[in-house]
């Protein structure tokens, strides 16, 4: 294990005792644990924004807390959900009176958890409604989407109902958008090296020396195909493919693109994937409206990427293209 | 008549606490024979902590307490069972919101709403070898001590004769669910870690009440 740290189990808290140092005029946390992130500016009146999960992923997920996005974000270990207590306690900060909406992956743990702050938050009088970010399209048969991981392309689910919700929108206008978003949105990653946990200390999964795995999920899930790597090409063609044919897109769409590193692949061979996902969506006439490439859901060091494609309409569009401001992340208001 | 209100919810945290804790080396070595060996570390914790948290509270609504004690040990025991605990506690809770005390009739919904929440959150019913199989005859009795009229103290000392009767009986059944089920007939003659921990809940209910 190759990491700057201090001690392994210390990890987590002291990366959040650097980000609220850092960024504590966006930033703070609620009742004293760090664990609870909220956002330093609430906007009264408003429908807040909550998320959460493992640690592991930045900027997913605290890194979305932000103007134009997300009010609050329960953090937990790495890879592990966050407690339903911390979920409250986030829940019970950024509730302006106009309801909470919880947007969260798919996992087991957060899925419970979840459930539980959402049954306390009721109990005290706070409505909180919850979308599951389903994307992953290597995770779950056609037909069967609810069973699917959340991973990357969350990040359009939180971006259309953080505008939604700056512009005013009611708990249950932003969750139809947020809906919406994540019924649109289709990802598909490759793994070409596995990540270690700090307290773990070696890697708990494995990808062989010089091959690549399709389909792996962002903590080491099984993907679809192991193999030889290949040219960059081919891979986003093995991704793309899946993708296209589950929604379907098809002539005519008109789509926002995420390219996404998964930690230790550089953004020179995410643009060299999106020269071939340019390519490849020109030839099915599909538009592409606006292009995301970088960082957005990592797996630590894990060496892949993703691509997630999210097909738009007017409404979408227009959330999409709203301002947003985040310390891990921010977007100018995008044209027509 | 003995009733239970927020001060009585205090003493049996601490109960259930001093119970979890005392008990922590049997729930190891229960579960260790069929299952990974956590329980006991887990439950102390849990409760452990949820001592702590509804002594630190400020609330009256006995049904709140309740519930937020059970995201308390949901969150603070990260197990199969700390899960299952946390949602009986807070389907429990929910079913008794608004209240300031607990008479036996409002107990008696209370362990009703405690015993659904876990078996539909564990997918279990009776007879397969969980903690139901002793929750399930202390609700029966419960619901029979109040056909009698009886007081809440002497209710809940049959709960007890029923749960512990309850976890007797488990040594018969072969389990169903979570590691356990993985020995199969192995499990045969041996009393349910998860039953245990039922009889468990119901002596610390009993001992926070005085007399």
């Amino acid at each position: 294990m190759r990491k700057i740290i201090n001690k392994p189990e210390a990890m987590v808290d002291e990366m959040l005792e650097g980000i609220l140092a850092a960024h504590s005029d966006q930033l703070a946390c609620a009742q004293d644990d760090l664990r609870c992130i909220i956002t330093s500016r609430p906007k009264p009146g408003k429908v807040a924004l909550a998320t959460g999960g493992g640690s592991g992923h930045l900027p997913l997920f605290l890194g979305y807390v932000g103007d134009g996005l997300l009010d609050g974000c329960s953090v937990g270990s790495v890879f592990q959900s966050p407690g339903a207590d911390q979920m409250f306690a986030v829940t019970k900060a950024i509730d302006q009176g106009a309801g909470v909406l919880y947007i969260f992956g798919n996992y087991g743990g957060d899925v419970m958890n979840f459930d539980m702050a959402a049954e306390m938050a009721d109990m005290e009088g706070i409505r909180v409604e919850q979308v599951i970010g389903t994307d992953d399209v290597a995770s779950g048969v056609r037909g069967q989407e609810a069973k699917r991981r959340g991973v990357a392309g969350i990040f359009f689910v939180y971006k259309v109902a953080g505008a939604c919700a700056a512009a005013g929108g009611s708990l249950e206008e932003v969750k139809a958008v947020a809906e919406k978003a994540n019924r649109q949105a289709r990802t598909m990653g490759v793994a070409l090296s596995p990540c270690t946990i700090p307290e773990a200390g070696r890697p708990t999964f494995e990808i062989a020396e010089g091959g690549m795995e399709i389909g792996m999920g962002i903590h080491g899930e099984p993907g679809i195909r192991k193999g030889e790597l290949r040219e960059a090409d081919a891979i986003v063609d093995e991704m793309l493919d899946p993708i296209l044919e589950d929604l379907p897109f098809q002539g005519g769409d008109e789509v926002a693109v995420l390219v996404n590193g998964l930690g230790s692949t550089p953004r020179e061979e995410l643009y060299v994937m999106y020269r071939r996902v340019h390519d490849v969506l020109a030839a099915r006439k599909i538009g592409v409206y606006h292009v995301y490439a970088g960082e957005f859901a990592t797996s630590m060091e894990m060496a892949g990427a993703s691509i997630s494609l999210l097909k738009l309409d007017d409404e979408l569009k227009n959330y999409l293209s709203q301002p947003a401001s985040t310390p891990f992340f921010s977007q100018p208001q995008l044209g027509k | 008549m003995a009733r239970i209100t927020a001060e009585e919810l205090r003493a049996i945290f601490a109960a259930l606490s001093e119970i979890m804790e005392e008990n922590k080396q049997y729930l190891v070595a229960l579960d260790s024979a069929v299952g990974d060996g956590d329980l006991g570390l887990t439950m102390s914790q849990g409760f452990r902590s949820a001592a702590e948290f509804v002594d630190s509270m400020d609330e009256t609504d006995v049904g709140i307490i309740l519930a937020r004690a059970g995201m308390t040990i949901a969150s603070k025991a990260p197990s199969t069972m700390g899960t299952l605990m946390g949602t009986g506690f807070m389907k429990g809770g929910r079913a008794v919101q608004g209240r300031d005390f607990l008479g036996l009739d409002e107990l008696t919904g209370f362990l009703e709403a405690f015993l659904e929440g876990i078996m539909e959150r564990g997918r279990c019913r009776p007879g397969e070898k969980t903690v139901v199989d002793a929750l399930q005859p202390a609700l029966e009795a419960l619901k029979a001590a109040g056909g009698q009229g009886l007081p809440l103290t002497e209710a809940l000392d049959r709960a007890y004769e029923a749960a512990a009767a309850g976890l007797e009986k488990t040594k018969d059944m072969v389990a169903q669910h979570g590691r356990p089920a993985y020995y199969g007939e192995g499990s045969r003659g041996k009393e349910d870690p998860g039953a245990a921990v039922g009889v468990f809940l119901i002596k610390g209910l009993r001992q926070g009440l005085s007399a």
